[in-house]
Formats: C-alpha cells, sequence, structure tokens
C-alpha cells in the first residue's frame, strides 16, 4: 500500500512543477533582456551607486561638510574641502569638495549618507553593476558620481550662459 | 575666605566665599550653560545665557556675575528658567546664518551644543537674514560678522590675556560689532587666542580654513617645538599622501603648563613640516654634487668613514655637533654615541644660556628652581633683560596672568622699554649691555651703580627697587643669556629671600641639549669627564680630555686635524658665522630636515623627522620635562635616533650597548592584559610607568629614557605622571657640579614673535604674516 501512496505523493508533487512549467517567465531575463538596464527592474526607492547632484545653476550642491562620512558606518567616504575663489566656481557655498570618494569595496549601500546630507548633494542613483576584478577599481572618485551638467548648459556652467544662448553647443560632462 | 553652605537644585554645596554662583556649581557637577562667561577673563554679563532663579529674588538673575551668599537656593533646572534660555537661544539665532556645514566651527561650536541642549526646535522670525560678507583681517584671522553673537570673550581674550588690545566693539545694542584695531585689518601679535576662544565660528583661522572637519582628525597631545617655553599643544592631524597632515594645533582641553594659550608659532607654525623643500631622500656627494641615494648607501658609507678615520685618526680627529630642538633621548644617545663608539669629547650644540653655570651655582641646593607654573602663582617676579613677550610668549603669558588674577608685582630690570613694563610694580631701564652690573648691584655692590644710571633710572629708584625685591619672599627670578659665567653664581647668591630661578633659552630642547650633556668637558647630568664617573662604569672607559667647541671645531678643521664632522638637526654655519669652506677637507655627515647651509656642504645629507612625526621628551627653559609624542609617520624620512643607531651599526659597534633594548619583563606581551574596558590600556600604562614594557626594538627612545633616569639624577621624575600628559620637573639643583665655560660660547638666537630659527623660514604661515607686516597699509577703509 505504501508503494501506492508514494506515488500518488510524486505525482502530486510533479504535477505542480509540470503546471509552473506551463505558466508565463516571471524571473527577470538578466543580463540578456533588452533596453540598457539589460532586463533588470528595480523600485525607484533602490539604492544603487552613488550620485553627487548640481543645483539648477549647474554647480555642485555639495559643500564637503563631511557629515555623509561621519554618518556612514563603514567609514568609506574621504572627502577633501578647498575654497571656492571668485575665479573658479565649483560649489554655490564657500566651499566645496575637492575631493570625494566611496570607497564600494565597504559600502553597504544603508542610505546614511543620503539621510545626513544638508544638502541634498548625495543620493542614490540606480548603477548596480559595480563587479570588477580589481578592488582598488571600486575606490569611485567624484568625477565617477558627479551627475551631468544640466544640458541646457555649457561646460562652465555659471560663466558661459551667454555662450550657450548665443548657439555654441552645450558639452555633456563626463560621469553618471 | 570662609566657606559658605547654599542650595542647587536641592543639593546642598558648600563653596569659599566670593565664588561665582555658575563656579560653585559646576563643583557640584551642575552645568549652568554659558556664552560670555570665561573663567580668568573679567565678567561681562552679555549673553544672558546663564538665567538661574534664585529664591527671594524678584527675577532670574545671571550666575555668571551672582557670587555666592549664605543660604541661597538656587533653581537652574526649572520651568522658567528653561523657558528663558530657550528665548535666548531663539534671539542669539534670529540673525544667525544656518552655515554649519561650511561652518569650520561646525562639530565643536557652542551655539550648536547649546541649540541641540536647550533650543527651540523651529524659530519665530520670518524676516530675511542681515547679511555680510566675511572679512579678512590677517594672514591668520578671519572674520564672518553674522556668525557673532557677541560675547565679546575675543575682546577680552586680547586686551586682558594678551595685553594686545587689537578688537573692540563698535556701536551699540544690536548693532554692535566686533571691529578689528585697523579699520579693515589688524596689526596684532597673530596668536590666534581670539580664534580658540571664540565659541562660534565667527572668527576662524586662514591655517585651517575648510581643510577638514574636527572629527575627521587624530588629536595628539605632543609639546610646541619652536621656542624654549613647551607649550603643550594638541595637533589635528589628518591622513594625506605623504602619510600624515597636521591641519591644526590649539591646547583647548587645558591640559598642561600654557592652560590655553598657545602663540603664532606653537598654533600655526607647524607647516614647516610640509614645506616642499623638505628633504625626502638621503644624498650623497659624488662628483662635487648631492645626489640621491640610498638609506643603505648612505648609512654604510658613513659608517665605514667614520670607523676608519677612528682608526686611523683617533676619536679626536672626529667632531660631532648637537641639537637644541631634538629630544632628550636623541641627546643623550648623541652624548653616548661620541664618547662610546667614535671615542671623541669634541660634542657641542648651540648654547643660548649658561646652564653649566647654573647647576654650579645650585649644587646641592634642591628647590631652587622654578617651574612654568610658579611663574603663575608666584607672589613676585624680577625680570632680567630678555623681552618675553617676543622671545618667551608663555613665560609672558604667565607673568601678565599672575599680575592680572593674583595681583603679583613684576620687577623689570631691562635695557629696552620692553612692553612687560606695562604690567611691572618696578621698572628700570638700564643702559644697553649693563645687565652684568645690575645683576652685581642686585647682589649688592653698590659700586656697580654707576654702570646702571641711566634715563629714568637714578640711584634712589635702583636704590628703592632694590630694597622692595629684598623684601619679596618667594621672588621668581628669570634672567637672559646676557648673564653668564660667574654672573649666574653672583645672582643665585644674591640674598633673596626663598629665590627660585630661571635661565631662558631659546630652542625648544636647548635645556634637553644642555641636560643630556652636549658639551666637550660634560656629560649628562652635568657631570665631568672623571674617570669614575656613573657614566664611565655604565658605558665603559671614556675619553677622559675635554673635547673641542663648535669654533675650535672649525679651526681644526681648517688646520686638517678634524677629519670627521657629525652634524644632527644643528645649523653651525649659520649660528656661529662658520666659514662653510673650513671643512671643505673633512667628511662631513649632516642630519636635518632641509638643505641648510651646513647641509650644502655636507659629504652625505640625511633627511631628518621632525619633533611631530617621532617620540620622546623635551625639557624646557625652566626645566619642565614633558612628553613629545608622535603625530604621524611621514614618508622619506627617520628620526634622528633611528640614524643615529643605524650609523653605530655600520661601524660595526654593537648597538645593544648602545640602546638597552630587549630587556624589561617578557612575561606580558598581551596576553594577561584584563577583559573589562580600559583595564589593557591602564595595564600596558602602569607597565610603561615602572619600565616593564619589553623594550623591542633598538630604534625605541624609551629604553634610552630608562637610563636617562637611572643615571641622571636630576631626571627622577614620576614616569606616569609624565606619560599622563603632565609636566614634570626637573631640578638643576640636583644635578652634577657644572662647570664654567667661555662666555662667548653663548649666542643668543634673536628670534622673535614671527620667527624660529631655519623652521621659521619654512614656515608659510610664519613668512606670510612677515610679509603682511612690511606691506604698505592698504588704503583706508571703514570696517562696514
Ligand atoms: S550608503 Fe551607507 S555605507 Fe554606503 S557610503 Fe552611504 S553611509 Fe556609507
Ligand atoms: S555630500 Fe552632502 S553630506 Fe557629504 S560632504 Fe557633501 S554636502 Fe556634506
Ligand atoms: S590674534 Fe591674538 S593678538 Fe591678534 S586680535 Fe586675536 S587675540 Fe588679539
Ligand atoms: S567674534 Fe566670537 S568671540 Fe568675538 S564676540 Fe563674536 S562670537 Fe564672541
Ligand atoms: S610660546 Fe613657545 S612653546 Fe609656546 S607655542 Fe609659542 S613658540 Fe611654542
Ligand atoms: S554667561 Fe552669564 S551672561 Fe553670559
Amino acid at each position: 500500500m505504501s508503494v501506492i501512496k508514494n506515488i500518488g505523493a510524486i505525482a502530486k508533487g510533479m504535477s505542480i512543477t509540470f503546471g509552473e512549467m506551463l505558466q508565463p517567465t516571471t524571473v527577470e531575463n538578466y543580463p540578456d533582456g533588452p533596453g540598457p538596464l539589460k532586463g533588470a527592474q528595480f523600485q525607484e526607492r533602490f539604492r544603487g551607486t552613488h550620485v553627487l547632484q548640481r543645483d539648477e545653476n549647474g554647480l555642485e550642491k555639495c559643500v564637503a561638510c563631511f557629515l555623509c562620512a561621519a554618518a556612514c558606518p563603514s567609514n568609506c567616504i574621504y572627502i577633501e574641502a578647498a575654497e571656492n575663489t571668485a575665479e573658479q566656481r565649483i560649489s554655490g557655498a564657500e566651499r566645496y569638495a575637492k575631493v570625494y570618494n566611496i570607497d564600494y569595496n565597504r559600502c553597504i549601500f544603508c542610505g546614511y549618507c543620503v539621510e545626513a546630507c544638508p544638502t541634498d548633494a548625495i543620493t542614490h542613483g540606480h548603477g548596480f553593476e559595480s563587479a570588477t576584478f580589481n578592488a582598488s577599481a571600486l575606490v569611485y572618485r567624484k568625477e565617477q558620481m558627479l551627475s551631468p551638467t544640466p544640458a541646457h548648459m555649457g561646460s562652465n556652467s555659471v560663466f558661459n550662459h551667454a555662450d550657450v544662448e548665443a548657439g555654441a553647443p552645450a558639452l555633456p560632462q563626463a560621469g553618471s | 575666605m570662609a566657606d559658605l553652605t547654599l542650595t542647587v537644585d536641592g543639593k546642598k554645596l558648600t563653596a569659599p566665599a566670593g565664588t561665582l554662583l555658575i563656579e560653585a556649581c559646576k563643583s557640584v557637577g551642575i552645568e549652568v550653560p554659558s556664552f560670555c562667561y570665561y573663567p580668568n577673563l573679567s565678567l561681562q554679563g552679555a549673553c544672558r545665557m546663564c538665567l538661574v532663579k534664585i529664591e527671594k529674588m524678584p527675577k532670574l538673575q545671571t550666575a555668571c556675575t551672582t557670587v555666592i551668599s549664605e543660604g541661597m537656593v538656587v533653581a537652574t533646572d526649572s520651568d522658567e528658567v528653561r523657558q528663558a534660555r530657550k528665548s535666548m537661544v531663539e534671539l542669539l539665532l534670529g540673525n544667525h546664518p544656518l552655515d554649519c556645514p561650511v561652518c569650520d566651527a561646525g562639530g565643536e561650536c557652542e551655539l550648536q551644543d547649546m541649540a541641540f541642549s536647550y533650543g527651540a526646535a523651529e524659530s519665530k522670525f520670518m524676516e530675511a537674514k542681515n547679511h555680510k560678507d566675511e572679512q579678512q583681517w590677517s594672514p591668520v584671522v578671519y572674520f564672518d560678522r553674522p556668525r557673532c553673537i557677541l560675547c565679546y570673550r575675543c575682546v577680552r581674550v586680547c586686551g586682558e590675556g594678551m595685553d594686545v588690545w587689537a578688537l573692540g566693539v563698535q556701536n551699540r545694542g544690536v548693532s554692535s560689532v566686533i571691529a578689528p584695531n585697523k579699520q579693515d585689518h589688524l596689526e596684532c601679535e597673530e596668536c590666534g587666542m581670539c580664534i580658540d576662544i571664540c565659541p562660534v565660528g565667527a572668527l576662524t583661522s586662514g591655517a585651517y580654513r575648510y581643510k577638514t572637519r574636527p572629527w575627521e582628525m587624530n588629536h595628539i597631545g605632543t609639546t610646541c617645538t619652536h621656542c624654549a617655553d613647551g607649550c603643550k599643544t594638541t595637533l589635528g592631524v589628518r591622513r594625506s599622501d605623504t602619510g600624515m597632515e597636521i591641519v591644526r594645533g590649539d591646547n583647548r582641553d587645558k591640559s598642561g603648563i600654557n592652560n590655553d594659550f598657545l602663540c603664532i608659532k606653537g598654533r600655526y607654525a607647524f607647516d614647516f613640516a610640509h614645506s616642499t623643500e623638505r628633504l625626502t631622500q638621503p644624498l650623497i656627494r659624488k662628483d662635487g654634487k648631492l645626489s640621491p641615494a640610498t638609506w643603505e648607501e648612505a648609512f654604510a658609507l658613513a659608517g665605514k668613514n667614520f670607523a676608519e678615520i677612528r682608526t686611523a685618526h683617533g676619536g679626536e680627529a672626529i667632531g660631532v655637533v648637537g641639537s637644541s630642538r631634538t629630544t632628550n633621548e636623541e641627546n643623550y644617545l648623541l652624548s653616548k654615541f661620541a664618547r662610546m663608539v667614535l671615542g671623541t669629547n669634541n660634542v657641542d650644540h648651540h648654547r643660548t644660556a649658561d646652564f653649566p653655570a647654573l647647576a654650579a651655582a645650585l649644587r646641592g641646593k634642591s628647590g631652587q628652581t622654578a617651574s612654568m607654573r610658579d611663574v603663575l602663582s608666584a607672589p613676585a617676579i624680577l625680570l632680567i633683560g630678555n623681552n618675553p613677550t617676543e622671545q618667551h610668549p608663555l613665560l609672558a603669558w604667565q607673568i601678565r596672568s599672575n599680575v592680572r588674577l593674583r595681583r603679583a608685582k613684576l620687577y623689570v630690570v631691562n635695557s629696552q622699554p620692553i612692553k612687560l613694563r606695562r604690567q611691572a610694580a618696578g621698572f628700570a631701564q638700564i643702559p644697553a649691555g649693563a645687565e652684568a652690573h645690575a645683576v652685581a648691584f642686585l647682589a649688592g655692590d653698590d659700586a656697580a651703580l654707576d654702570h646702571l644710571v641711566h634715563q629714568s633710572a637714578t640711584r634712589e629708584s635702583l636704590l628703592a627697587l632694590r630694597d622692595k625685591l629684598r623684601a619679596e619672599t618667594g621672588l621668581v627670578v628669570a634672567f637672559s643669556s646676557e648673564i653668564r659665567g660667574a654672573d649666574v653664581a653672583r645672582l643665585v647668591h644674591s640674598k633673596f629671600a626663598g629665590a627660585k630661578f630661571i635661565a631662558l633659552a631659546d630652542y625648544a630642547n636647548s635645556r634637553g641639549a644642555a641636560d643630556m650633556g652636549l658639551y666637550p668637558d660634560l656629560l649628562p647630568g652635568y657631570e665631568p669627564l672623571t674617570t669614575d664617573s656613573r657614566f664611565a662604569q655604565e658605558w665603559g672607559t671614556l675619553p677622559t680630555v675635554p673635547g673641542l667647541t663648535v669654533p675650535a671645531m672649525a679651526a681644526a678643521a681648517k688646520a686638517g686635524t678634524l677629519k670627521a664632522l657629525y652634524v644632527v638637526g644643528a645649523n653651525p654655519v649659520a649660528r656661529f658665522g662658520l666659514d662653510p669652506f673650513a671643512f671643505s677637507g673633512s667628511f662631513v655627515v649632516v642630519q636635518d630636515m632641509f638643505l641648510t647651509e651646513t647641509a650644502l656642504m655636507a659629504d652625505i645629507v640625511l633627511p631628518a623627522a621632525n619633533a611631530y612625526e617621532k617620540s620622546g621628551t623635551f625639557t624646557n627653559t625652566c626645566g619642565d620635562l614633558q612628553l613629545v609624542k608622535k603625530a604621524g609617520e611621514v614618508a622619506g624620512v627617520k628620526s634622528d635616533f633611528e640614524m643615529i643607531v643605524r650609523i653605530a651599526d655600520a661601524m660595526g659597534f654593537e648597538v645593544r650597548k648602545l640602546v638597552p633594548f630587549g630587556g624589561g619583563t617578557h612575561a606580558d606581551m598581551g596576553q594577561s592584559r584584563g577583559a573589562q574596558s580600559g583595564e589593557a590600556d591602564r595595564h600596558s600604562v602602569w607597565l610603561e610607568a615602572h619600565g616593564l614594557e619589553p623594550r623591542m626594538s633598538p630604534f625605541d627612545p624609551v629604553a634610552i629614557f630608562d637610563e636617562i633616569q637611572r643615571l641622571v639624577p636630576s631626571y627622577h621624575v614620576s614616569r606616569l605622571d609624565l606619560l599622563a600628559g603632565n609636566d614634570q620637573h626637573t631640578d638643576i639643583g640636583e644635578a652634577g657640579p657644572g662647570a664654567a665655560h667661555d662666555p662667548n660660547l653663548i649666542i643668543p638666537a634673536n628670534d622673535d614673535l614671527f620667527s624660529s630659527g631655519t623652521l621659521g623660514r619654512y614656515s608659510h604661515t610664519l613668512n606670510s604674516v612677515m610679509e603682511n607686516k612690511n606691506a604698505p597699509a592698504p588704503s583706508e577703509v571703514g570696517a562696514d
């Protein structure tokens, strides 16, 4: 009797397996899917690699206050501050981050830095393909994290409004 | 004074009559918030943060200006008081910008703390804030007016504390504004005390500007490397591409002999360490040119040549010049290395005060030297020569504070109308160069009076001054380097009841260089070169014929009898005005940070670490022994200690005889340390204090410090106290017999407030302040 019982149990189990095989696929077809995301999908609030934001004038929002570094539980943010001058204005306030590194070897994507930032300069982007064979490539520099200059502005967003308005092409900035 | 009893928040407490309520509360751990109150400055009563409720008084009272009385009942935490504080913070924040993210005070700002502890979460103010641009008042002082909360601490510390009075207040009421003395800029001592004391970020420093944030630094308590006063300074250190960068110096924790005082050099002139002109690679002279080499090459060559010269010509053919800015351990080691390894007594350094004469005069009399702390508490002070305001800023601060806070009497005998005469109860302006006669007169020789009468100093006034001095008990006598040789003994033996003495030298460890025997005729502790000295017993047979002084070494080199010269951190060519070509026939090894005049003529130049990059101890001019702590590791340089040991090693000498390392207990390598929090630290401090930590390396200065403490009697001080960061007074009266030296060998450094020998030349801050002083005054503009 137990043999029949066992066969019955297997048949019941397999029926679920075969039933599922006939359903449409719900897994993401990453990395073979379509589009720039190669099939990956995630929620808006997904915390990916960071983006350093610019203000409406194209100036960097970060004022090098080190609060993100202080909040970071894995101590992976390194900043060097410097002073803006009239000739070279990088951020909207008196100081800016001359060097801003995040070490993704250590970052746990907790978002504390984003919480801490008083100027909403650092945000989580949706970048996630950070795997590499070289650990030093995981130390991202500011240039890699800065958001691009708004398209309506030139390479030097504050001072060449006039150029852009006169028809000069708005240069794209590296990184994103 | 009688003790009074009062009740604060239900707690009974007693305090001496005359105590301020705010201090009485602090003594039992009740904190009354305050901005304008600052211990040891005059009372201001400007900020109203310290309001408390005192029973039977109709209104809230300011605890910082109220003196306690018997039976007072005080509430510091009632609803009414809390509401008052909240309103005060709200008013202060009314026009305060929301600058914290870019403000250098952010993270250590008293206004932030107060807003956090006592403030309201939101503000009722809707009006636009009144903005004014930041102003730069000097290379080191920046002022951001909207951030100022008008506590007037800066005005008081500059005036009362520094006696500079460079800051003032313009206008009244809400439009009051702090203003500098020269319309739009400052002409002052640039001490940075005003910046340090500012509770907010209104006054900020040019040197630290936007470099980092307080929590991003390591804080290392060490001793200043500039003048001979030995201020304790806390360095703020950040990692950088060369290993570490010092970004700030202060003494905000008020530990040490200087409380929170530092002069411009201690506070800002650490930047010589980051000069781009620093040597970071050994140099060896090849084909007449100094070219980069490896450490191994350099040590091997130095060792080989020293050994050959010693064998061929004897130790007398080698000269050694030590430094007044290297640690005690290094100076002692150099002294030992010269005698033991090189076999020479040709050891000298740049002398800036006659310590051997003081040792001889005070021989066997302990308790007759004053510490820097004594200057702050002595009932009377006599200052002969020198201008401490420029040359000994801490001494000047101690004197001013003592006069101001304890009504000490200051007597000044000087050939110049120095600034400290403003604090003086008696001032005698004597003719230039008459200091020795002044000493003779003070010691009772009336014939010397003829040499002293000058300008306002009449016979009567001088006699009256001497009578007053004789009537003082517990006098502290600080004398300049003009008092040398026999004059020192004369001064020490003049009849001042209970007097204590300070000989004023010029460099951070001038006293240590002298104490550690960098003399051709004295061993450490001012011991003479006898065959049965403690050192001969410990070190083995030592040369007993006195060696050459620096000028004699130059002469010997010229004559061809001095075949080699070893210079550790000194610049004898510049300091003694020697002919650099005198040494062209000798083999010269120089350890220094920069290519100095002396290094330029060397055959081997070894890049040295400075006092902020190594550990050890310094002894200030009064004899106060203090720790020097390493702020961080810097690439490309080695400590002088290590280099001396390496050269000894390269000469084939057994290093263990030079540095007794490897001793101590071997039982405890950390395993037995307790599991409770802090126990491991306490354990290691205890082991260290009792000399039980194993000395693992021949480069460990503590191994030599053990020996110093064993063999130099005046250095028998509490190791535990020293390690805890306290100063320990060493008494030169307990040292050896000293000696009489040629007075011409003492050459004052003549540094002022903005110069500091070789180091000063490479300090960006000092240079920019000097340039600024020499620049023509900018056009006169109003300060707003
Ligand atoms: S996400 Fe978290 S771990 Fe990563 S940098 Fe920000 S605070 Fe640090
Ligand atoms: S990202 Fe934000 S928190 Fe971090 S330093 Fe810049 S402004 Fe400050
Ligand atoms: S730096 Fe010193 S001397 Fe100059 S204004 Fe400030 S406190 Fe006064
Ligand atoms: S500048 Fe600073 S110390 Fe001076 S009054 Fe303003 S807040 Fe006080
Ligand atoms: S007074 Fe002397 S020891 Fe003190 S900070 Fe100034 S230079 Fe350094
Ligand atoms: S601390 Fe008492 S009024 Fe300012």
